[in-house]
């Protein structure tokens, strides 16, 4: 590594003081927005999420009908202050048009799409605050929103970072940590250990990568109890407010 | 997405209804919804605040401040000269398409410049309240440029209102590092920016900052803080912008019907007056919010903010 950032100090904490298999501290509620199907408010750490699904329903444009299955559109928007420059960044930044073809991918295999024939659902992602691991973020926002919506999916789709520092695999890497270290963002199906997504743009040597693996795969299971807590108390709430 | 219809008989209740002082929800004709109002959620930021309109409307204003160059061109030498000494408001309003449908892809971007526009003529000229000469640290060089952005999170009618409301609280939580200016004798001026976080400076002005009321003309009364249905049934709006000393700092008449003149005295005053007492209530709510924070810190209890789990 050429970066000589202290990024573990000598007691073996991390910078914000987390463990090196720790997760950020994750707070979620869904049901959040009064005019969206589904959505859900997601914070994990210093990274804040919102997410609103729209749809099932009629497709936009004729030319996004697909005659066997629902079409699926995630857009993405970056608040100007929620990097530690204000940055004003368009609807078609690259950067953010990728993570949004991400998350679609990910999603269009998990969401029972052959459903809901020549319809469309809407994913609308907005980032809050920036503290690394967007595209972690935007998936674990978006189930809980899909799961609000009451729209059907095969599983929970968790998604997790992790990286090395100094040989040592960490998990769920902060701003400061992913700018670096080599980070890999997996996507999981809790269920059945079935990875979707699988990201890494650094290198990373591949006797560590076993390892790296393991540990962002037991942190996506880690977010996967508290997202199904956060389901079931939402519904247990639900039914509370129908009985009165 | 095509704007929302309205039937011609729920047209009909809520004219009725706004007729005989009651409304679909339980309010007056001049009754807001409640407002929550909430500083300091975001902290990369200089200043926020989040303000929520009952179970509805919600905008989260995040305020940075950054160091940049002074204007300089001006359209003759006064303007120029002026501005020269100044620092400035930079607004931005963007309309989330997790708010409503009708912003998704480009369909928000025409309402949201008008949006923006609104609020940086408001904030940047005379009637703003803003010092604007304090924010400049070396005339014609440097200054501080205050950047507002505003985003609307979720929808149920009365946006502007809201955006006001927000901005006011976030440049109240705004602050400033100081600075500690230096003259080196030969025409050279220095200065450092003070990195104690415990050093810093609210913006002066923010109490006179105004606040802005939308009145909506339906039938022959008007109401205030109307919901979406409400809005469609609107025939005539006039956004009246007050500041605390109840003084009208601007009038802005949009929609597609006319207003009496005696009327629009009427609405103008009713503005006023309720932008006035509205102004008095919000101030109180952020000296409690703060006071509740000083407390608890000198208890050193655990400062919890509400955040988005006040909702329900």
């Amino acid at each position: 590594m050429s970066s000589r950032l202290e990024l573990i100090g000598p007691q073996g904490l991390r910078t914000d003081g987390r463990r090196f298999n720790e997760l950020r501290n994750m707070n979620c509620k869904p049901s959040v927005l009064s005019q969206a199907d589904g959505s859900a408010y997601i914070e994990q750490g210093n990274t804040k999420c919102l997410a609103a699904v729209y749809g099932p329903r009629e497709a936009r444009t004729k030319a996004q009908v697909l005659h066997n299955r629902a079409n699926i559109n995630v857009e993405i928007s970056l608040a100007p202050f929620s990097m530690e420059e204000r940055k004003k960044r368009s609807k078609s930044d690259k950067r953010i048009l990728e993570i949004a073809s991400a998350v679609k991918q990910t999603f269009e295999p998990i969401i029972m799409t052959e459903l809901y024939a020549r319809s469309q659902i809407d994913i609308y992602l907005q980032i809050l605050q920036f503290d690394g691991g967007t595209v972690q973020i935007c998936i674990n926002a978006a189930t809980l929103a899909i799961i609000d919506a009451g729209i059907p999916m095969k599983d929970y789709v968790c998604a997790c970072s992790a990286g090395c520092i100094d040989d040592e695999p960490v998990l769920d890497l902060n701003h400061l940590e992913e700018s670096n270290t080599p980070e890999l963002t997996v996507a999981l199906l809790p269920k059945n250990d079935k990875i979707t997504l699988l990201q890494m743009e650094s290198r990373l040597h591949i006797d560590k990568f076993q390892q790296v693996m393991e540990m962002a795969a037991k942190g996506c299971k880690e977010i996967h109890t508290v997202l199904d807590k956060a389901v079931r108390e939402n519904i247990k709430d639900l039914l509370k407010k129908s009985s009165i | 997405m095509p704007p929302a219809l309205i039937s011609p008989s729920e047209n009909d209740y809520i004219l009725r209804g706004v007729d005989s002082n009651i409304r679909a929800d339980g309010r007056g004709r001049l009754d807001y919804r409640q407002i929550i109002l909430e500083t300091g959620l975001i902290t990369q930021a200089s200043g926020s605040a989040r303000c929520r309109l009952g179970e509805g409307t919600d905008v989260l204003v995040g305020i940075k401040v950054e160091l940049g160059a002074v204007e300089l061109d001006g359209a003759d030498e006064d303007v120029a000269a002026i501005k020269a000494k100044r620092g400035r408001v930079v607004c931005n309003v963007e309309c989330s398409p997790i708010a409503s449908q009708q912003f998704a892809g480009r369909g928000a971007d025409d309402f949201n410049n008008e949006l923006t526009q609104m609020l940086d003529r408001v904030l940047n000229g005379p009637q703003g309240g803003l010092n604007l000469e304090k924010l400049c640290i070396i005339p014609g060089q440097q200054c501080w440029i205050v950047y507002i952005d505003a985003i609307v999170l979720d929808y149920a009618g009365n946006i502007l209102d809201t955006i006001f409301m927000a901005t006011r609280a976030a440049l109240y939580n705004t602050k400033i590092p100081k600075t500690i200016i230096q003259d080196r004798g030969d025409g050279e001026i220095e200065f450092d920016i003070s990195d104690d976080e415990e050093e810093w400076e609210r913006i002066e002005g923010w109490d006179k900052v105004p606040v802005a009321i939308t009145l909506n003309k339906i039938g022959s009364r008007h109401i205030v803080d109307a919901t979406p249905l409400e809005e469609l049934t609107t025939e005539a709006k006039l956004l009246v912008t007050v500041n605390k000393d109840g003084k009208v700092c601007g009038l802005q008449k949009s929609g597609g019907g006319s207003i009496n003149p005696s009327l629009l005295n009427d609405m103008v005053q009713t503005g006023r007056s309720l932008g006035q007492s509205l102004i008095q209530s919000l101030d109180e709510m952020l000296q409690r919010e703060e006071n509740d924070i000083n407390l608890k810190r000198a208890r050193k209890e655990r400062i919890e903010k509400l955040g988005f789990f006040a909702a329900i």
